[in-house]
């Protein structure tokens, strides 16, 4: 079993959370999303996998690069 | 037979001391140090040309070369550089790598002729040149003292000319100082291998000079080159990877400016596959404004396939640069990309845009601008780095191209950054999606600012608001042709082909006026 790491692309908010721990994904499926400069910002699984996961919550803020979750497939 | 004169070898003896020489030369820095590099898993500067050239198509010059103080030469085989000529998939290319084992490949007087000479060659008989870098910097004691400097240094008045007749491309393949980091800096493209350092000098001597120990990495690593400095395109882990790299950016160059670069086979526009990627656009790019996507998969959905080639990736975020092919056609994208910062370019976004524009138009290939954008980025951080001065930068480059600018609006184009995407006379044909909204400032904030100061409360806000993003549909360019075209989203590629192809520089057999030739390498 492989784990990849779910990568926040900019430094925002955390909007929406679209997924559950233990949930099925496909590669690309949205996963949650975020809110950067007024925009809504989607962070897609980079594998299809099972959400292992989540890091933050609706309403954290979070930094370009960090970890915001863990997929494992 | 005539008896030999006494004191001159004979031609065996001749014949002997070429292949002593010779073997002196390909044992580089000895045994030893050869071993200690294999085991780190970094190639020797012999190996890399072997692994960057088509096999056995290397031919080399200035071999015997050796340093010009008699107590030296036995001890600096090629004097440090390897230089030659070879082919990357069959076109010539020159070559200068560093041979870090031979006193650090540090310049002197023979290899900095050496250089000089391929650079010469390749220069004027069209060839790409590939600098692999690792370098200490100028040889000691040889540049030492006043007499030093001056018979080595300074003698070359178009040393560090960039006249763009030939691409470049550099690899920095371990410590680059001196002369490894000014053809880093220099080239069209440049790759770095991480762990590898680019820098003024060593973090050694700016430990002495500071009096703090400095580390490598923050001096010249990769993250710093890649994601705040911007000089390195692209980060490898291995040699072997920055050298296929180099192989793959010379493919979309031509070999020197006054020909088109090579055409690769066209995908098969009829396919599945190709009807696929047209379908995909308009799930790529949300309807709703207020959602981002990632603009580098529309460019995949819109290029060849697997063609698209970015350059700095992580340097600027908020542009996207990149070569790709269009029909087998060599193509530059330029492109918002609304992940970040919404779209909205930044100070690295015009530096990133501004030399690639360079890179295209110097090499013949056109360029196509994809927008999105809100506009420029407004605040303190980016007027403390100039961003007017940036603007303009991107203007000046953009409108002094002479290869064709093939512009698309997908969703915003606001303000000034409508001008240095393309807007208006700013590229050669431009065109929209239907959803596509321009406007001098974007809705939001323009209603604010026409309705300051007249007490105006927001049911007033949201009509004045409302009506001017009414008026900012993009049929109000197309009512007088500042838009030519407006083409729903499955149609971008077949539209984008097609003004391609109308857009040949027949005249000149595909050949711009370069007019940003010797436009700075930084700035």
């Amino acid at each position: 079993m492989t784990k990849k790491k779910v990568i926040s692309p900019v430094t925002g908010s955390v909007w929406k959370i679209e997924c559950a721990v233990g949930q099925t994904v496909a590669e690309g499926d949205v996963l949650m999303v975020l809110e950067s400069m007024k925009m809504e910002i989607p962070v897609e699984a980079p594998a299809a996998g099972v959400v292992e996961s989540l890091a933050v919550a609706e309403g954290d803020p979070v930094d370009e690069d960090a970890v915001v979750g863990m997929i494992a497939s | 037979m005539m008896a030999a004169e006494a004191g001159i070898p004979s031609a065996e003896d001749a014949e002997a001391e070429l292949a002593r020489r010779e073997a002196r030369a390909l044992a580089m820095g000895g045994p030893d140090k050869l071993r200690r590099r294999r085991e780190r898993g970094v190639l020797d500067a012999r190996a890399r040309i072997e692994r960057l050239i088509d096999p056995g198509s290397f031919h080399e010059i200035g071999m015997l070369g050796v340093s010009m103080r008699p107590e030296d030469r036995e001890a600096t085989p090629a004097d440090g550089k390897v230089t030659g000529y070879g082919r990357i998939s069959g076109r010539r290319v020159a070559v200068v790598s560093n041979d870090f084992t031979v006193k650090g490949a540090s310049s002197s007087m023979t290899n900095m002729r050496k250089i000089a000479h391929v650079k010469r060659v390749a220069t004027e008989r069209g060839m790409p040149i590939v600098f692999l870098g690792e370098s200490s910097g100028a040889r000691m004691p040889d540049n030492m003292g006043a007499r030093g400097m001056g018979a080595l240094l300074g003698n070359d008045p178009a040393q560090y000319v960039r006249d763009r007749r030939t691409p470049w491309a550099a690899a920095v393949l371990g410590q680059c100082f001196g002369s490894s980091a000014w053809y880093s800096c220099l080239s069209d493209f440049t790759v770095m291998r991480r762990g590898a350092v680019l820098a003024v000098a060593s973090h050694g001597l700016a430990s002495l000079a500071i009096g703090q120990t400095v580390d490598p990495e923050d001096l010249g690593g990769w993250q710093l080159h890649s994601e705040r400095t911007g000089l390195v395109d692209r980060v490898v882990d291995t040699d072997a990877e920055a050298l296929d790299e180099i192989r793959r950016f010379l493919s979309y160059l031509p070999s020197h400016c006054n020909e088109v670069p090579p055409r690769a086979p066209a995908p098969d526009e009829t396919g599945e596959a190709m009807r696929a990627a047209a379908g995909r656009l308009a799930r790529i790019v949300p309807g709703n404004r207020r959602q981002g996507y990632d603009m580098r998969k529309v460019i995949e959905a819109v290029a060849d396939p697997g063609s698209f080639f970015e350059l700095k990736p992580r340097f600027g975020r908020v542009a996207s640069t990149g070569l790709a092919r269009m029909g087998g056609r060599a193509v530059g994208f330029i492109a918002n990309n609304p992940m970040f910062k919404a779209g909205a370019l930044d100070v690295d976004a015009c530096e990133k845009i501004t030399r690639f524009l360079v890179l295209c138009d110097s090499f013949n290939i056109p360029i196509v601008l994809l927008v999105d954008t809100p506009g420029f980025v407004i605040g303190i951080e980016g007027e403390k780095r100039k961003a007017p001065g940036k603007i303009m930068n991107f203007m000046t480059a953009l409108q002094l191209c002479t290869v064709p600018k093939l512009s698309l609006i997908l969703r915003k184009s606001y303000g000034q950054a409508y001008l240095n995407m393309g807007g208006g006379r700013n590229s050669d044909e431009v065109a929209a999606w239907p959803s596509a909204e321009v406007s001098f400032m974007d809705p939001d904030y323009a209603a604010d600012v026409v309705t300051w100061g007249r007490g105006a409360d927001e049911a007033e806000r949201a009509r004045v608001r409302a009506a001017m993003a009414q008026d900012s549909a993009v049929f109000g360019l197309a009512e007088i042709n500042a838009v030519h075209r407006v083409v729903r989203p499955h149609e971008t590629r077949a539209y984008l082909l097609e003004m391609l192809d109308i857009h040949l520089m027949r005249p000149s057999g595909g050949v711009g006026a370069h007019r940003m030739a010797f436009w700075p390498t930084t700035y």
